[in-house]
């Protein structure tokens, strides 16, 4: 009889639970709520490793900002103006500003963050402004003024990324900014939780509470949005494609997409084999299926691309796109002087048209292109061999020219195309490798080197025009497609926009419907 | 008994050191350069400039013994370095994850024991009738899962379909339901055939023949004799589960996004953070040594004829 009574008491204290516990799954409605795969890490402005950009941008603002066409404009600079020799760049300073604990920004703040990368110059060396910046004067309390070594124009671009140009300042041990949103709560590993900034300059977010849960498996993050613990997924590679194409089908979910950011390609080694020939380069673009690739790799979700850089990037020239005309390819082939044998291979002097494709093999979207690129050029009588390798294998062959073809993508904004060009004088780029057997080579590093100290904004758009459309004309990139950040969320949900660049997520414009709780 | 709890102790310690050098060698060898992993985390350019700055930075490019020395030499001042990623003090860091993973751990121990032990019990006692073939049918399927697989099962029709459960994160008790049930469903489909097997074994006993015939009642038997002798042979084993289960967190916690250790771990490796790798085989491999010494000591306390026996007295 007791026993009986306890397994009641048991069972029934259970089901009271599973009671209390059910509906309690969805998210509140004056909260935002985003998944996240790792913890937001130490929100330091100038910290790298763990520390999530997307999370730093929320709280840190920098002296400008691109806007939505790409071009720099104002933030907390209100205005600027650079002297004759391009070296000396003067900031005038907001005067509305203040940090999200209530103290007013001013000059002194500005110098003291960028002193504090100079102090580590070594470590933000791969940003060339790191390099460049020679000293920070404050002129007054709201003007500041930056002297470099040279004049170098990405200084506006560079200054705009989330680190390590950014404001902060430190209140007992913890950086706070002059942002949108500050940290309110941070349980380690388990989310982070921003609230609006109530001193912030500018316009508050629609939605006061941003929480960022950590999920840090995919399937999981897809469950949690189904049933409505997440609001909102958004970002580069966090929901599986097949996830994607569920919510697509699925009817309470929007799927949204950006713009083109970054391009994936194949770069094709210029000094290496058969591909030396222009007309065996222009075969294998010419036989690959772009538009096949992105319905069927990609399910529609980017975009096919036409050029080592899409038309939304600064300072691209607009050039005649490689078709898919495996006729053509078959033309360039025979009037080169490759002939089809029986076996259906290209042989000229008794050598076979055959080329490597060197890609990271833990990569399963490099290993597809790869796939799809030796498809195509089967068809056409080049037989391409995929050599999927470790990734410090892949680093390897980028570094020493040992490819014929090797899957690459470009850097996105805000680093293309400048920082991505200027890297194609460096030897330890497939890009130097790959285009070393151009015989304009020499000439096009020239205008590279040119295009970082002309002041002259006309002569720039020439030089990068004739640079982009050299590489362009010699089939050194085999374009594949452009990448593009997604976001993924309930019908309640609105005013969800893209940045130009991939880690600035604009969650301050995200608004939620109460109809949706 | 002290003596033989000291020596246990002491011999520990060689095994330990062998094992630091194993496990040192064997992460260099693995492909994957922690330079790249971190600046590949931290979305910089990966040029050689920047491996090689990195690799300096982080002390890789002394040769491989040189690294050993200094970090075995500042182990022994509990100093077991930072983290790659974070740059926080591993031990901290460990500190910070570990309590998760031991309440998961835990719970999921007591779910092992009670559903073993009922289950087992059960099957044995009703042997032969629907409830055993149930059980069994039970263990089959539990035990031949794999536990990601269960996970997914879980959350799919827990939390996605029925939304009961929520599919992640700490917090309420219910928070608690599906990731201790992943992890405890393996073990008891094991467990409770094997709890089940040695309460039978237990009956065909000489002492269970004269039990009866001194006229005890069943249930008596049944409680005092039977079950007792039952749990003994479980203890052992069980020692090993809850070391399995501290050690057996990593995909659990992945899919039920707990903050416990084994995601810690989990990033450790994908990251190259070869510190908090060797750091973590190091506390779990102590772990199981401990937990072997503690079961054995419970052993003796419960099994008197043990006990005795290390003290130097026989009993026939």
């Amino acid at each position: 009889m007791i026993k009986r009574t306890y397994f009641f008491v048991g069972m029934s204290l259970f089901f009271l639970i599973t009671a209390c516990s059910s509906g309690s799954v969805k998210s509140e409605t004056n909260e935002l709520v985003i998944a996240w795969p790792q913890d937001i890490g130490a929100m330091d402005p100038r910290g790298y490793g763990a520390s999530q950009m997307f999370a730093q941008n929320l709280i840190f603002e920098s002296l400008v900002q691109y806007n939505d066409e790409g071009e720099i404009e104002p933030l907390l600079a209100e205005d600027w103006e650079q002297s004759e020799d391009g070296r000396t760049t003067t900031f005038y300073l907001r005067e509305d500003v203040q940090f999200s604990d209530g103290s007013p920004f001013n000059a002194d703040d500005v110098k003291a963050n960028f002193n504090k990368v100079l102090d580590n110059r070594e470590r933000h060396a791969w940003l060339e402004l790191a390099n460049q910046l020679q000293e920070v004067n404050v002129i007054d309390e709201y003007t500041v003024e930056l002297t470099l070594s040279e004049a170098y124009y990405p200084l506006f671009e560079e200054l705009a990324l989330v680190r390590p140009f950014r404001i902060a300042k430190e209140v007992d041990g913890q950086y706070v900014g002059t942002g949108v949103y500050e940290l309110q709560q941070h349980d380690r590993e388990e989310r982070a939780v921003f609230s609006g900034n109530e001193h912030y300059w500018s316009h508050s977010p629609e939605v006061d509470r941003l929480v960022v849960q950590v999920i840090p498996d995919s399937e999981s993050r897809m469950m949690a949005l189904d049933n409505g613990e997440i609001d909102l997924v958004y970002g580069n590679g966090l929901l599986s494609m097949d996830a994607i194409q569920y919510f697509e089908d699925q009817e309470g979910f929007e799927v949204n997409q950006s713009d083109p950011q970054a391009t994936r390609t194949a770069v094709l080694n210029t000094n290496r084999g058969p591909l030396e020939e222009e007309s065996v380069r222009h075969a294998l673009v010419h036989s690959f299926n772009t538009n096949q690739v992105v319905q069927d790799v990609f399910y529609g979700t980017e975009e096919p691309a036409t050029a080592l850089f899409g038309e939304h990037v600064p300072y691209m020239p607009s050039v005649e796109p490689f078709d898919y005309d495996l006729d053509y390819a078959a033309q360039q082939l025979e009037e080169a002087g490759w002939i089809l044998n029986e076996e259906g291979l290209r042989v000229k002097d008794q050598e076979s048209l055959s080329l490597s494709y060197v890609y990271d093999a833990n990569d399963a979207i490099q290993r597809t292109v790869g796939e799809w690129l030796q498809h195509g050029a089967g068809q056409v009588g080049i037989a391409v061999q995929l050599e999927g390798v470790d990734n410090q294998a892949y680093l390897n062959a980028q570094k020493s020219g040992e490819f014929d073809v090797i899957y690459q993508e470009t850097w996105g904004a805000p680093y293309d195309p400048h920082a991505f060009v200027s890297s194609m004088r460096i030897p330890a780029h497939a890009d130097y490798q790959a285009q070393l057997g151009l015989e304009q080579k020499a000439e096009i590093d020239q205008m590279i080197n040119q295009v970082f100290i002309t002041t002259e904004e006309s002569k720039r758009t020439d030089l990068y025009e004739e640079i982009l459309q050299e590489i362009h004309d010699q089939a050194v990139y085999l374009p594949v497609s452009y990448t593009s950040t997604i976001a993924v969320y309930h019908d309640g949900i609105s005013g969800v926009e893209f940045a130009p660049i991939p880690y600035e997520f604009q969650l301050e414009k995200v608004k939620k419907n109460a109809s949706d709780s | 008994m002290l003596r033989i709890l000291s020596w246990r102790l002491f011999t520990l310690v060689p095994s330990i050191i062998l094992l630091s050098i194993v496990v040192f060698l064997a992460l260099h060898l693995i492909p994957g350069d922690p330079a790249v992993a971190y600046l590949s985390a931290s979305q910089l350019p990966i040029t050689e400039e920047a491996i090689e700055r990195v690799t300096i930075e982080l002390g890789l490019d002394r040769p491989v013994w040189e690294q050993y020395v200094s970090w075995f030499s500042s182990a022994l001042t509990m100093d077991f370095g930072t983290s790659y990623m974070t740059g926080e003090p591993i031990v901290e860091e460990f500190l910070f994850y570990f309590p998760a993973t031991v309440e998961l751990s835990v719970w999921a121990f007591l779910t092992v024991i009670l559903f073993v032990i009922v289950l087992g019990s059960a099957s044995a006692y009703f042997r032969k009738t629907w409830v055993d073939y149930g059980s069994r049918l039970f263990s089959i399927v539990g035990a031949s899962l794999p536990s990601f697989w269960l996970g997914f099962l879980l959350l799919y029709v827990f939390s996605m379909t029925l939304g009961i459960f929520p599919s992640g994160n700490r917090g309420t008790f219910a928070h608690y339901v599906l990731p201790v049930l992943t992890l405890a469903i393996p073990y008891i489909a094991i467990y409770s055939r094997l709890f089940r097997t040695s309460l039978l074994e237990v009956e065909k006993l000489p002492w269970m023949f004269s039990a009866r015939a001194r006229g005890l009642s069943e249930k008596t038997i049944w409680i005092k004799f039977q079950l007792r002798h039952g749990v003994l042979a479980l203890l052992p084993v069980l020692g090993i589960v809850m070391g399995y289960l501290l050690a057996g967190t990593f995909i659990v916690e992945n899919i039920f996004s707990w903050p416990g250790v084994g995601r810690y771990m989990m990033n450790a490796i994908v990251q190259r953070d070869y510190p908090v790798i060797q750091f973590y085989i190091l506390v779990i491999a102590c772990m199981f040594l401990l937990i072997n010494l503690i079961v054995d000591l419970l052993q003796a306390w419960l099994d008197p004829r043990q006990r005795h026996q290390k003290d130097g007295v026989k009993h026939v």
